[in-house]
């Protein structure tokens, strides 16, 4: 007997053939796919690891930066000081109480803490005024005067070529820390908000701590009489903002007077 | 049959389509969507075999970065050359800097994907 060959079988079996084909390719893309896969991942890993390198290696940098700013700063206010009779300490308390000033009249920490670095700059022009009339102990003449009232801008001369930010307001606090509010002052006679906030504060904390020192040429003032001072100077010598904020937290500044007295 | 070329970007590579049998690819390949990228490149390629492909066609890959997505589309790339190369020459390098590992594993595996293809690591 012969049996038919049922034409199912190589039907089947046609199909057989491709699905073993179809398979073959699901199973070699799949294998693809995890090969292109696991290579993805292991380069991400390395990538990461490399880039948490190079972040490390800017911060690292950022922080010489902003270190070799400040010590910068730091050695120009020294050089500043030793060409002045004033004491390094009236150079810290001037820092000190730029940054309290600073912090009331709304400035972020940060800002403040800048502030506090660039403020001792600010006389940092007097290293080019002659010692004959740097270390005269009598009061100036006229002539005097105007020699040594050009510290303020060949103090700015000297800084003004910076673009780094700390440089920059050290420029700006040497420039216009003898404005006064009224428009009296130099070099620029700046009035009100013309004159920065960074000149209005180094103005009202290098006054204040003058006033209270002892100098060459007079005896330190007490406090009733510096006081006194300040109010009627309130919107004229100084910004009137900035003396509510010198009443308002006396405590402080006193505080940090005594601490580097 | 046109030559093509498309201009590099920041996230493609150069590619430069010439009907005398030189197809290159050179850059960075990390596309938005890769598939859409490299489609007019790959219609260019299966209508140069379809129509008059060179007695030779030399391939240059030099892709110094490229994302997942890329080296799946490079895999369906030599898997069209692994059809049309009983017909035709084709000699392929994958070209890449010392340094740069994950381009030579990458030549590796594609080596190794593609047994009959003739794929060389080219150091530069």
């Amino acid at each position: 007997m012969t049996v038919h060959e049922n034409k199912l079988v190589s039907e089947i079996e046609s199909l057989k053939a491709e699905f073993i084909k179809t398979t073959d390719k699901l199973i070699k893309d799949v294998k693809r796919q995890d090969k292109i896969m696991a290579r993805s991942d292991k380069r991400q890993q390395q990538e990461y690891d490399e880039l948490q390198v190079k972040f490390a290696e800017v911060e690292a940098l950022q922080k010489e930066i902003e270190e070799t700013q400040k010590e910068v700063v730091f050695t120009m206010g020294a050089i500043g000081e030793s060409r002045s009779k004033e004491t390094g300490l009236h150079v810290k308390r001037v820092a000190e109480y730029s940054k309290i000033l600073a912090l009331h009249y709304g400035f972020d920490e940060k800002e403040a803490e800048m502030l506090k670095q660039a403020s001792p700059m600010h006389d940092i022009g007097k290293v080019a005024i002659p010692d004959s009339i740097l270390n005269k102990p009598e009061p100036f003449n006229p002539d005097d005067r105007k020699i040594m009232d050009t510290h303020a801008q060949l103090g700015f001369d000297m800084l003004k070529m910076s673009s780094r930010p700390l440089l920059k307001m050290a420029a700006t606090v040497a420039h216009e820390h003898h404005e006064k509010y009224n428009g009296n002052g130099y070099p620029q006679g700046l009035k009100g908000e013309e004159i920065h906030i960074y000149g209005r504060i180094t103005a009202l904390a290098d006054v204040f701590d003058a006033l209270g020192s002892d100098r060459v040429y007079k005896k330190a003032w007490n406090d009733e009489k510096i006081f006194g001072l300040f109010k009627g100077e309130k919107g004229i010598h100084f910004d009137p903002i900035l003396v509510d904020i010198f009443f308002d937290n006396l405590e402080e500044f006193l505080e940090i007077r005594d601490r580097f007295r | 049959m046109e030559n093509l070329t498309i201009q590099a970007t920041k996230y493609t590579p150069e590619i430069s389509l010439d009907t005398f049998g030189m197809i290159s690819l050179t850059g960075k390949s990390y596309p938005e969507n890769t598939f859409d990228f490299y489609e007019p490149m790959m219609k260019w390629v299966r209508e140069y075999f379809a129509s008059s492909p060179a007695d030779e066609t030399v391939v240059n890959m030099e892709i110094i970065y490229f994302n997942s997505s890329s080296s799946k589309l490079f895999f369906d790339f030599f898997d069209l050359l692994d059809e049309v190369k009983d017909d035709n020459k084709i000699s392929i390098n994958w070209i890449y800097d010392e340094e740069n590992e994950s381009a030579e594993e990458a030549g590796e595996d594609f080596i190794e994907d593609f047994e009959d293809l003739d794929i060389k690591l080219v150091v530069k």
